[in-house]
């Protein structure tokens, strides 16, 4: 298992090489002088942004200086600060000579971003294992139509917009629910459990919103595997021993159709991400897409870069974690490996 | 072709992109209004039988718009998916035909793209650039364009080892003969699919960044940027949000349903 994991690790190196390659390389997209992109009604503005952007990457110096400059940023996860009028720092707190703590803006909205994935990941396995079972057991047959039609819908209907509507139905014409922010006026002044109670209340329809195409695909994904799993031969064994039809489709069936889920949820981390810029910044949720949107609005390159770095490091850990809980479950995988 | 339009989920798809696509086609001709005449006196209208879907804030009519966004949401699928399929054909072939150290390269970079978040990419591209209509097609399709690189090298690898493949190397082919003769040809039916599955996700982006303000910039418009509108009167004007996300809808599901129609017609494996 660990030399697995060691395996694993080294594999990440030409990847992170490969992912600083890419974002130096859409620093310097914009014609010219990436400085020269930078509109601004006032010139003076627009001039003392140029100077910040040249020193925050150096791009005064040699291509080549810039980019080993732009590793060392990576490799010590050091963004710089915003170029909003606050200049907080993008990634982690800093403390100056006063002792004042600044905190990071990543630091901040990442946990938030995070929990929504997590509560997405947990609806997403409740709600679309019971659908792909019941549809591969009833396939062809009323209840498998009927769930691969929502599955379709899920696929095809735009979760902005659905986010919209759903916002009008639950907040604006019955007040069900609240539609926007993380937290209601007043919270500081609540108990612990309303606290609690009234966060998940503003997190149901970003969660919803942001878990629905994958409820979608992951219901047909485990659908199709259970009916891979059923035509094996273990199965047509395990009936002829007389085991119950629950024993067969959940002992035997389910838990051999559920391994490639492991995979296929480390390989649904950058949707989820990237899919949480059109949920946070609609229900106007403080997190790491929010925080996105708003700084491509307003061109705050150091927070672009940084929480693009930081989007593709969450992913690279999230395949990691996938590939050790496959070897983990399934022993085929890690001597496979170690061979 | 006629076997694939037998399927009946191939054919209500192809049946509802043909539709959309000779709508926007006509849009010039079947529009009743011009889409960016602003009319202060019809400002959001509810729909009625001169505006058959409204009109906007600033008095535009909203089926107008509607038609011509069609058109827009038709060439960035189109354009974005043409570009990432055209990518993923060669880097695919030279992966899969060549193999050593091209492939390896070739597919650390494909794993790189992926572990980009590719909204986030989309978005930061963006940010360097000014939002357009085909700077949004450009960067959809460089940032799509992985799977079918993966596609094609699967099918490159597995067909250079069958018989036709190696009767033809063995009486001297060359590698372009190999190459657009036999190999080609024969991955084409994944390659078609999975183009078409990707048209119905590149629709769904752009509109996703045209509502966010960051796609087809207003006068013209697009499903999504009539939807932006939609937000800012969702109390007072229903059918600015209605139509626009309906329309989203069915053209989605129209690629989806013709292309998973099309795997299942075509590829005799997935027909289980």
């Amino acid at each position: 298992m660990i030399r697995y994991l060691l395996n694993r690790l080294l594999w990440m190196v030409p990847l992170l090489v490969g992912i600083s390659l890419i974002s130096f390389f859409i620093m310097h997209l914009a014609p010219g002088d990436i400085t020269a992109t930078e509109a601004s009604f006032d010139p003076k503005a627009s001039e003392e942004s140029r100077q910040k952007l040249r020193e925050l990457y150096n791009l005064d110096k040699p291509v080549i200086v810039q980019y080993g400059l732009w590793l060392k940023r990576m490799a010590t996860l050091d963004f710089g600060t915003s170029f909003a009028s606050h200049q907080r720092p993008v990634f982690w707190q800093t403390t100056d000579e006063q002792g004042n703590v600044r905190k990071g803006m990543i630091q901040q909205a990442l946990p938030v971003t995070l929990l929504i994935n997590v509560l997405s990941l947990v609806l997403i396995i409740a709600v679309a294992l019971p659908l792909g079972v019941i549809s591969a057991l009833t396939r062809n047959r009323a209840p498998d139509r009927a769930i691969t039609f929502f599955v379709f819908i899920g696929f095809a209907i735009p979760g902005f917009w659905l986010a919209l509507m759903l916002m009008y139905w639950t907040g604006v014409a019955n007040n069900w629910l609240p539609i926007s922010g993380l937290h209601s006026i007043g919270y500081e002044n609540m108990g612990a459990i309303a606290q609690i109670f009234d966060t998940l209340k503003h997190l149901v329809l970003p969660v919803f919103i942001s878990g629905l195409s994958g409820l979608a695909g992951i219901s047909l994904f485990v659908r199709n595997g259970m009916l891979d799993v059923l035509h094996q031969d273990y199965i047509t064994t395990a009936r002829a021993k007389g085991l119950s039809e629950n024993t067969v489709v959940y002992g035997h069936a389910l838990r051999n159709a559920l391994l490639p889920l492991i995979t296929i949820f480390g390989l649904s981390i950058p949707g989820l991400i990237g899919g949480s810029v059109i949920a946070e910044s609609i229900f106007a949720i403080p997190g790491m897409g929010k925080l996105f949107y708003d700084a491509v609005l307003m061109r705050d390159f150091p927070v672009i870069m940084g929480i693009l770095t930081i989007g593709a490091a969450l992913t690279l850990i999230g395949n990691l974690l996938a590939d050790l809980a496959y070897a983990w479950a399934d022993p085929r995988v890690r001597r496979g490996v170690m061979q | 072709m006629r076997r694939a339009l037998s399927n009946p989920m191939a054919f209500g798809g192809f049946l509802i992109i043909a539709v959309i696509m000779m709508l926007a086609l006509a849009a010039p001709l079947i529009a009743p209004f011009d889409p960016e005449a602003i009319d202060v006196k019809s400002i959001l209208l509810p729909p009625s039988s001169t505006h058959w879907m409204g009109t906007d804030g600033l008095g535009r009519d909203v089926f107008s718009r509607m038609l011509f966004g069609a058109r827009v949401s038709l060439m960035v699928g189109i354009v974005a998916v043409g570009i990432a399929t055209l990518i993923g054909i060669v880097l695919g072939s030279i992966s899969g035909y060549y193999r050593g150290w091209v492939d390896v390269f070739i597919m650390r970079l494909v794993d790189v793209m992926l572990s980009i978040p590719t909204f986030f990419l989309i978005l930061a591209v963006i940010a360097f650039l000014t939002p357009s209509i085909w700077n949004i097609m450009i960067v959809i399709g460089l940032t799509s364009w992985m799977g079918v690189t993966r596609l094609v090298r699967a099918e490159f690898l597995s067909l250079r080892n069958r018989e036709f493949v190696m009767a033809s190397e063995t009486l001297g082919a060359r590698d372009g003969r190999l190459i657009f003769r036999h190999l080609l040809p024969n991955s084409l039916t994944p390659i078609i699919v999975s183009s078409v599955l990707g048209v119905a996700s590149a629709v769904l982006v752009e509109s996703g960044l045209s509502f966010l303000g960051l796609g087809v910039q207003a006068p013209q418009s697009s499903w999504g940027n009539i939807l932006t509108d939609g937000k800012e009167y969702i109390e007072f004007a229903w059918w600015l949000s209605l139509f626009p996300g309906l329309a989203i809808l069915i053209t989605v599901l129209g690629y989806n349903l013709l292309g998973e129609g099309l795997r299942d017609a075509l590829d005799p494996r997935s027909s289980n």
